[in-house]
């Protein structure tokens, strides 16, 4: 583990949520070219989000679908 | 000029019926990204229902309180979220001051010892929907929430704060310390 590590740990989440300043994160990017051990983290990460947000794409039924329809006020 | 108010009237309502059905329309648009939230910010299948149907009747009802060409998804969401809580979901008051020892390595270092293989490779095998979805119900509300409305709906965070109603920067320290616990609780599910 190099000396930046604990420091990239903890600016993974705002350096993938684009909100670092230009500075940090191109110190982050840097470390990141040249650190697999952190870059493995952060690719893992995002390949996290991907999959979270792929677990809860729950459909509603069509019998919601056709209710909420009815709730309409102005039935055209 | 009897004749201009007679004249107009009709028009203003023919415009109004006309405006209504573009809201409706729209509004049922929406209705699965709706759903996806609030299947998430709930716990079971049949209290989402509800809570989506009560949402749209009041939508339909109150159309007129909603400004065309703003966001009407964050719109829908802000009534889904106060009739959560009008129904007794007590705010749950989680101490942000708890110390949360796992950083954002931990759930990566774990599985990376488990299986002995990086655990990038593979991650969708290692982690199934099933254990995701009861990881993310395991954590608590006032974080979840801001996880499912940022990170599954797509809300920025200042709508994020505008609908759940609560400062921009509270929202990114629950999303930041969420998505911690949220790691924690996938960890306890795969080294089982």
């Amino acid at each position: 583990m190099g000396e930046y590590c604990e420091r990239c740990e903890e600016v993974m989440q705002p350096f993938l949520d684009r909100q670092l300043t230009s500075e940090e994160q191109g110190t982050a990017e840097a470390h990141l070219s040249e650190c697999a051990y952190c870059n493995a983290r952060y690719t893992f990460e995002n390949e996290l989000r991907v999959l979270v947000k792929k677990a809860c794409n729950e459909e509603m039924s069509p019998e919601l679908k056709a209710k909420l329809a009815s709730l309409k006020e102005t039935q055209a | 000029m009897s004749e201009a108010t007679s004249d107009s009237e009709p028009r203003q309502l023919a415009a109004e019926a006309r405006n209504r059905v573009r809201f409706e329309e729209e509004a049922l648009e929406l209705a699965d990204q709706v759903y996806r939230v609030a299947r998430r910010l709930v716990s079971s299948r049949e209290e989402a229902e509800d809570l989506v149907q009560e949402t749209y009747a009041r939508a339909f009802r109150s159309w007129q309180s909603y400004t065309p060409g703003t966001n009407m998804r964050a719109w829908l969401l802000r009534i889904l979220t106060n009739l959560n809580i009008d129904r007794g979901r007590k705010q749950q008051r989680t101490p942000d001051s708890q110390p949360l020892e796992e950083g954002d390595y931990f759930l990566y270092n774990r599985m990376e010892q488990t299986s002995g293989t990086p655990a990038e490779e593979r991650i969708d095998q290692k982690l199934s929907q099933d254990t995701i979805v009861t990881a993310l119900s395991a954590v608590p509300h006032d974080f979840r929430d801001v996880i499912v409305l940022v990170d599954i709906g797509d809300f920025s965070y200042a709508d994020a704060a505008q609908i759940l109603d609560i400062p921009v920067g509270t929202v990114m320290s629950r999303l930041h310390r969420g998505r911690r616990i949220l790691k924690r609780e996938l960890a306890e599910r795969v080294g089982a």
